[in-house]
């Protein structure tokens, strides 16, 4: 009992069962050590006494050793449940790592296949860390050349570096603050996406789209960045030629353009030699033709501008619904000569926004006279513009409420062809046309809408469009307007 | 309107020189040159010292902004009119236009009437 007692509890061996018998036992003991006490003692009261102490005692040791016996069997239960635990935590921890592993392992294979983008990682001083295959291909240096021996400046022009940090010209910048400057507006705004130069290892110079964002370690803590780079060398190229053929073709067609309508000008308004009606009637067509001609250069010009980015805005008050009359009374002939009705719905004390009245102007002509053209003989072009208001999400209330900003909303609605579904997501791309246009011989380029959402957008607007194939179109432009 | 301004035509392009010479003379004006090129046209000022200068913006030898700069740096013919006729419509053509000195910009395809119209301000202010 004692070396049982002495056993550290949760090294109890054997099954509760076997356990279980020692109390008994240890009972049976003491009971005998209580009579040999009983019968050898001094005289029988004390004996009896005696008896009932030692009895007393040994019921108190056998519940002692009780309590004890079912200390040591949780305790034992804790060992069990200590040891699965801890089988279970060295499992998972294994699983754990080799999941890291092949994460690592994903990674590093992603990365790695990536052949066509460079992917540069660096510690927060520009040390180089991270160098994948496409930076390799891209930059004319292996892997081994760069990593923790260059850093990303060393790949950059570095007169675009040191424009960036602001120096003047031919002044000495140091490594740390071209670096700082190629980062600081990832640092400002979390991410950077922009071109750079970079320099290559046979000294070719390659515009490279940039991005450029902050890498963290597991902790959060910013542990370095990433520059992962697209070489835009030929796409760039291939925009300026783009911008440097339109503008010249632009150019060399407005020369002739000018001749053309210059000498029927003098032609058509000679007082002295009036013309035939035939003669007047054959030099219409070949005016009207020449500002159509005009036209079209005049669309071009305006989307090479907006695609290089280079579309600006004379900004003014303008009143929306002087614009939208302008827009009727220029499509008016048309219109009539076409039978279709136009009728407009304005408010009669106006409407003032913020915006470019020329290009405003434009944008709603361009609605006008579409809803004209695209609506057969006998129907309806309606023109209507209204204040409303924009909750933060972008939906259009009648009414004003906390938390909406006023708006703008010019609609223009034909009855006429209308747009199939499946191509209305495509209206706003430049020379596409609806399969409807084309069906129905609608004369156009399709560069109309693209000029239009331009001029919209530009301004902070939408331009959204409801269309049913054979009942007709409703294009809604939502312009913001000052609080 | 001055019916005795003399001005001086420029443009590389023989039918747009023509027509021009045409508006002027509708404007009641008189042509004292018509030529081809910028550096022509510097010249020809030099000598003909014009109430007013109508130069194409893209022309050989000098261009019209070169050559409406060379006026306004030379005392003796810093006073001229300049009218610039140039394809390019941008804002940043016009404003360029203007910042070279010129007094006006015409884009073309320009109306003859608007042309006329420009050609009798000009002088006419020249006569003021």
């Amino acid at each position: 009992m004692t070396a049982l007692l002495a056993r550290p509890p949760a090294a109890v061996p054997g099954p509760p069962a076997t356990r279980g018998r020692a109390a008994p036992a240890a009972l049976a003991v003491l009971a005998l050590a209580g009579v040999v006490l009983l019968l050898t003692g001094p005289s029988l009261p004390l004996a009896v006494l005696g008896a009932a102490a030692v009895l007393a005692s040994a019921g108190e040791l056998a519940r002692r050793l009780h309590r004890l016996v079912t200390a040591a069997e949780e305790l034992e239960a804790q060992r069990r449940d200590l040891v699965t635990r801890g089988r279970s935590t060295a499992e998972d921890l294994e699983v754990a790592t080799r999941m890291m592993r092949a994460r690592a392992q994903t990674m590093t294979s992603v990365i790695d296949a990536v052949t066509e983008q460079s992917i540069i990682g660096t510690d927060r001083d520009g040390l180089v860390r991270v160098w994948n295959p496409g930076a390799e291909r891209m930059l004319g240096l292996p892997r081994a050349d760069v990593v923790r021996t260059r850093t990303i400046t060393d790949f950059h022009a570095p007169e675009e570096l040191d424009t960036e940090a602001g120096a003047d010209d031919g002044e000495d910048v140091a490594p740390a603050a071209r670096f700082a400057a190629l980062v600081r507006t990832a640092r400002e705004h979390g991410s950077d996406v922009r071109d750079w130069t970079y320099l290559t290892a046979d000294g070719r110079r390659l515009t490279v789209s940039v991005a450029i964002t902050p890498r963290t370690d597991d902790e959060g803590e910013q542990a370095g960045w990433n520059f992962v780079g697209t070489d835009m060398t030929e796409a760039r190229e291939t925009e300026r030629l783009k911008d440097q053929f339109v503008s010249l073709i632009s150019h060399e067609l407005r020369t002739p353009l000018a001749s053309i309508l210059g000498y029927l000008e003098l032609v058509m308004d000679d007082e002295e030699q009036p013309l035939t009606d035939e003669q007047a009637q054959y030099l219409g067509i070949v005016e009207r033709n020449a500002q159509r001609l005009l036209r079209l250069v005049g669309d071009l010009l305006f989307t090479a501008q907006v695609d290089t980015g280079r579309l600006t805005l004379t900004p003014e008050d303008v009143d929306l619904a002087a614009i939208v009359r302008a827009a009727e009374d220029t499509a008016r002939v048309t219109a009539a000569a076409r039978g279709v009705a136009v009728t407009v719905d304005l408010p009669p004390e106006g409407l003032l926004a913020r915006g470019d009245a020329l290009r405003l102007g434009q944008a709603c002509d361009n609605l006008v006279s579409n809803a004209v053209k695209f609506t057969p003989s006998g129907g309806q072009v309606t023109l209507r513009l209204r204040r409303a208001w924009r909750d933060a999400d972008g939906t259009l209330a009648h009414a004003d409420a906390p938390g909406r900003s006023p708006v703008a909303l010019l609609s223009v609605s034909d009855t006429g062809i209308g747009i199939p579904t499946g191509e209305q997501g495509k209206l706003f791309t430049s020379f596409f046309r609806a399969s409807t246009a084309r069906r129905n011989a609608v004369p156009g380029v399709g560069l109309g809408l693209t000029i239009t959402k331009a001029i919209t957008t530009a301004h902070g607007g939408t331009l959204d469009v409801e269309s049913a194939e054979g009942r007709g179109t409703t294009f809604t432009l939502a312009l913001p307007l000052l609080p | 309107m001055d019916a005795s301004a003399r001005v001086l035509v420029a443009d590389d392009e023989e039918d747009i020189r023509l027509l021009v010479t045409l508006a002027v003379r509708r404007a009641g004006c008189s042509v004292v040159a018509a030529v081809a090129d910028g550096a022509q046209a510097l010249a020809a000022a030099r000598v003909e010292l014009p109430d007013l200068v109508v130069l194409d913006v893209s022309m050989p030898e000098a261009t019209g902004l070169q050559v409406c700069a060379a006026l306004r740096a030379e005392p003796g013919t810093a006073g001229c009119r300049v009218l610039l006729l140039s394809a390019g419509a941008s804002p940043d053509d016009i404003a360029r236009g203007l910042a070279a000195g010129a007094d006006a910009y015409l884009a073309k395809p320009f109306t003859v009437a608007g042309l006329v119209a420009q050609v009798r301000l000009l002088t006419a202010r020249d006569a003021a």
